[in-house]
């Protein structure tokens, strides 16, 4: 019976007589164009994230994933190369992606070439590259406030670390560097006032340069004491609502940075996600904490999303997190909590008039949920990058 | 710690002779540095093929238990990276064709067979691309970027030819006066 029932099996697999087919299709197929690339918008839907892919399995090819993530069946638009711990910006007011990389000149040793690399956001091709001087551009984990737009976005700045720390500061309507900024003891960038930055310091301060038009230091000024390191660090990646980029604590704390002004400036009242009801995220068990890597992000409207992890302890901070909190930084008060379907990493939030929470999982999943409501819309599943770390929202 | 101190300091002097006074500044100012890399991400551990397991190494000495192939051997209670016991090296030794950074990040860790605290020089090798074996990370006492001497997620292959990642030993470098508690 087995050997039958095989044949029979085979037989179903062998295709029909040819004349019963044409007789059903009497036409064939057109023949098709080649060559042929696909050709995106000039202008992007706003349900398109680009997702960071680190790709730890090879570094040096680390690439962007545009998203389509209201595709749950061709959610892959593209890739942009962005290679060994390669930062990304994006300007759709000029139809152009920054990328900051570094390269070798055979592949893995010879001559090191540090470059933004400009790339058409219609074609994804590249279309200019400004050099890096030195091969000093800052390599770590993508932080995405290692490569940041000032002066209206006409510049960039660009971390580095030696471990000497500085910011390397570029033009990039003129496509050429114009200076550096040294920057002892401090870290990140964040845009701060017309044309300038503040970074964050090993002693708990935050220090911020104005530039002048030249792109050369104009002023500084230090506020001390914004950060307690030892018993509230704070995420590197704040989430920007206009130009208060607001900061979540490993513990659930959320500090406020006012950057409209060449000075950044604290906000008063720093407050707990748990703010609202019972929950706690800073003591108690089950202990919630913020978890991921990509742990806040905003809407809009100026909610704050915190991706929390009910596993919260020493050492959990970038383990990821099960629920997204929302929180509203005016009221400091928590309106939602947001069960997520895995372990997420990084989070973020469209721009859409029905905006969605993009969730980037640690198993390379990638989910959507209604922003308004928490529910869950659809997933992506793990079709986009190797190792998703980081969602930009263009 | 003064032992530790004396150690920090016999290092940076070693640093502060192939190095700039400017970047030696910054080392100094770093204090002793230097997470020997990686994403201590779920994610890298999720790549990881399900049937990547492997048989159990040892040192063969009684003295240095356990498997320098598993992420709980003693000497890696700071570690941060691929393995090289997994990558053609050792736990002391690079694999061949890499080079070993000069910039490292030093942990204390205690030997669970003779009780002793053990200065571990986490250092990366550097030049060729990830090995992709045997991940392991943690993140105790990690802190945010702003404080480099505790954070695990910059690229340690620093001073190198190449700043590529392979992996991360965990070599002995000394031991640590005080007593472990």
């Amino acid at each position: 019976m087995r050997s039958i029932g095989l044949s029979l099996l085979l037989g179903a697999a062998v295709p029909q007589s040819a004349s019963a087919d044409t007789r059903k299709f009497p036409t064939p197929l057109p023949e098709e164009v080649l060559p042929n690339v696909a050709v995106l918008p000039g202008i992007w839907p706003k349900s398109w994230v680009l997702i960071h892919d680190l790709n730890f399995a090879s570094i040096l090819d680390g690439k962007l994933a545009l998203v389509d993530t209201r595709s749950a069946d061709r959610p892959l638009k593209g890739l942009v190369r962005a290679a060994q711990f390669a930062n990304e910006l994006v300007a759709p007011d000029r139809g152009e992606i920054y990328t900051a990389e570094t390269f070798y000149g055979r592949l893995t040793r010879g001559k090191r070439t540090d470059a933004i690399t400009i790339w058409d956001m219609k074609t994804l091709q590249p279309k200019g590259e400004i050099i890096l001087p030195d091969g000093k551009r800052q390599l770590s984990v993508t932080y995405p406030n290692v490569f940041q737009f000032t002066n209206g976005g006409k510049w960039a700045l660009v971390a580095n670390f030696t471990p000497a720390q500085s910011v390397t500061v570029v033009d990039l309507h003129a496509r050429k560097v114009l200076g550096e900024i040294d920057l002892p003891g401090c870290t990140q960038i964040y845009p701060s006032g017309e044309r300038g930055f503040s970074s964050l310091c090993a002693d708990g301060s935050v220090f911020s340069v104005t530039l002048d038009d030249k792109g050369q230091a104009a002023s500084s000024s230090s506020v001390a004491k914004v950060q307690d390191i030892d018993r509230q660090p704070l995420f590197g990646t704040p989430a920007m609502v206009g130009r208060t980029a607001w900061f979540v604590s490993y513990y659930g704390m959320v500090q406020g940075i006012d950057l409209s002004g060449p000075v950044a400036k604290p906000l008063p009242g720093a407050f707990s996600v748990d703010k609202g009801d019972g929950a706690k995220a800073d003591g108690g068990t089950p202990q919630w904490r913020p978890g991921g890597w990509q742990v806040i992000a905003s809407d809009a409207k100026g909610l704050l999303y915190v991706l929390m992890s009910p596993n919260g302890k020493e050492g959990s901070h970038k383990d990821g997190g099960t629920e997204v909190w929302v929180v509203d930084p005016v009221k400091k008060a928590r309106l939602s909590r947001i069960a997520l379907k895995g372990q997420g990493l990084a989070i973020a939030v469209t721009r859409e008039d029905a905006p969605q929470l993009i969730v980037a999982r640690a198993d390379g999943v990638v989910d959507v949920h209604d922003a308004a409501t928490g529910a869950f819309v659809r997933t992506l599943g793990a079709t986009v990058a190797a190792n998703p770390i980081v969602i930009t929202v263009p | 710690m003064a032992g530790f101190d004396k150690f920090a300091e016999r290092m940076a002097r070693g640093v502060a002779r192939g190095t700039s006074r400017r970047s030696l500044l910054a080392w100094l100012g770093a204090g002793m540095t230097g997470t020997a890399l990686l994403p201590a991400l779920p994610v890298a551990r999720a790549s990881t093929h399900p049937d990547a397991a492997r048989p159990e190494m040892t040192s063969g000495t009684p003295q240095d238990p356990g498997n320098p192939a598993s992420c709980d051997y003693w000497r890696y209670c700071a570690i941060d990276g691929f393995l090289c016991s997994c990558c053609g090296g050792t736990v002391n030794s690079c694999p061949p064709g890499t080079e070993m950074s000069p910039i490292t990040w030093i942990g204390t860790c205690t030997n669970p067979a003779d009780g002793r605290a053990y200065i571990i020089s986490y250092n990366d090798c550097c030049g060729v691309s990830s090995c992709g074996q045997c991940l392991c990370n943690r993140n105790e006492g990690d802190r945010p970027q702003v404080r480099p001497q505790s954070n695990n997620d910059y690229n340690w292959c620093l001073g190198t030819e190449s700043s590529i990642y392979n992996c991360s030993v965990a070599a002995i470098v000394g031991t640590a006066l005080d007593q472990p508690k």
